[in-house]
């Protein structure tokens, strides 16, 4: 009984799937101004804005998730001979600018720790 | 086409912008050059050829907007020509962008003893990639459905929809670059802290400049939207666009699963 149910089931439903497709014309893409392709075009701006909308409420869900868990820190690494190189000058002069402040600095620590 | 014509090409009046932005483009390379290394005025000419660059680019473009939008010279034919160059100017776009994949992917694949020969190199911090990189990944994506949400509404003669999509794309560029402003801000690693720091900059930095460019290019087609220039039948600028911003979306894709995930655990 319960395989006649599924057998007839399934036949109704691929009746059912042929029933639709078969009387549906091919989509056609013509010029712009056929009313067919501005049916079309009506129908693919209403979906591609919902998937924008759809795409934006990811986004901020997802952002409200990611930015309320804070930033991590990290650890001083190690002064390897491959990190921080500066091998001439920048052209706006900073690279002097911080040799100075880097002096100026040990200056006064020179002068806070033995004088 | 105007009526008096008899083909379907547009024969260019005389323009002083080819020679002017030419101009422009020598006095920015020499005064690049002068200003990198200590010759006097270089920055005075850098600014001058910058200026005159951007000056160009404004008349010629507005000169090209007059041309194709009210004196109606942009036939079908004409518009292939902006079509076809527009392809071999993404094509390159592409193959700029690989080559810096290119060496990201040289220097990870086989890291040198140099640098502890391991990839991220020893003593380097690196980003979680689940965090803002992870999050910065669907913002393009989601601006690029809202540029074909744009597109569809053009060709549907929505107007007022097409300019709510075409904003809609400019919120999400300005987010992704804030994001990814917050990114640099936060990030342990700077471009100059070795051969890792040198490729994920120059792969992030030039991505997040080709967001800017496309967020200014598809600013520029909101405005000609909202003032009625792009129609169902012509409207290439915006065309171009949309393919320029897909062509962003999708190098963000690549950059992620490169360079912030496999390049960064």
């Amino acid at each position: 009984m319960a395989m006649a149910m599924m057998r007839s089931g399934i036949q109704t439903a691929l009746r059912r799937g042929g029933r639709n497709i078969a009387p549906t014309a091919p989509s056609k893409r013509g010029f712009a101004s056929s009313s067919s392709s501005h049916h079309d075009d009506a129908y693919e701006t209403a979906k591609w804005e919902k998937i924008t909308y759809l795409g934006i409420a990811t986004c901020t869900i997802f952002a409200i998730y990611t930015l309320s868990k804070g930033h991590p820190h990290f650890d001083e690494p190690p002064a390897y001979s491959y990190m921080h190189i500066r091998n001439k000058e920048f052209p706006w002069g900073m690279f002097c600018l911080s040799l100075i402040l880097l002096i100026n600095f040990w200056a006064l620590n020179r002068v806070l720790l033995f004088d | 086409m105007i009526e008096s014509q008899r083909h379907y090409y547009h024969l260019v009046d005389p323009s002083p912008w080819p020679i002017s932005g030419s101009l422009g483009a020598l006095a920015t390379t020499v005064g690049g050059v002068m200003y990198m290394h200590p010759f006097q005025g270089g920055a005075t000419l850098l600014s001058l050829g910058f200026i005159f660059i951007l000056y160009t680019m404004f008349v010629w473009w507005r000169d090209v907007l007059r041309e194709s939008t009210l004196e109606g010279h942009h036939t079908k034919v004409v518009q292939l020509g902006p079509r076809y160059g527009s392809i071999p100017f993404i094509v390159s776009e592409v193959m700029f962008l690989f080559a810096l994949f290119w060496a990201s992917s040289h220097s990870s694949l086989a890291p040198t003893v140099e640098i502890g020969g391991i990839w991220p190199p020893k003593g380097i911090w690196v980003l979680d990639p689940r965090e803002i990189p992870f999050l910065n990944t669907p913002i393009p994506p989601s601006s690029g459905a809202a540029v074909t949400w744009a597109h569809h509404a053009i060709l549907a003669g929505k107007e007022k929809r097409a300019v709510y999509a075409l904003v809609a794309t400019v919120s999400l560029a300005l987010v992704s670059t804030a994001f990814q402003g917050m990114e640099y801000y936060q990030a342990p690693s700077t471009i100059s802290d070795s051969i890792y720091g040198s490729t994920f900059s120059l792969a992030t930095g030039f991505h997040g400049f080709h967001v800017i460019i496309g967020t200014l290019f598809s600013i520029i087609c909101g405005i000609r939207q909202y003032l009625g220039h792009l129609t169902k039948e012509h409207h290439v600028g915006f065309e171009a666009a949309a393919w320029y911003w897909h062509f962003v979306d999708v190098v963000r894709l690549f950059l992620f699963v490169s360079i912030y995930w496999w390049g960064g655990i």
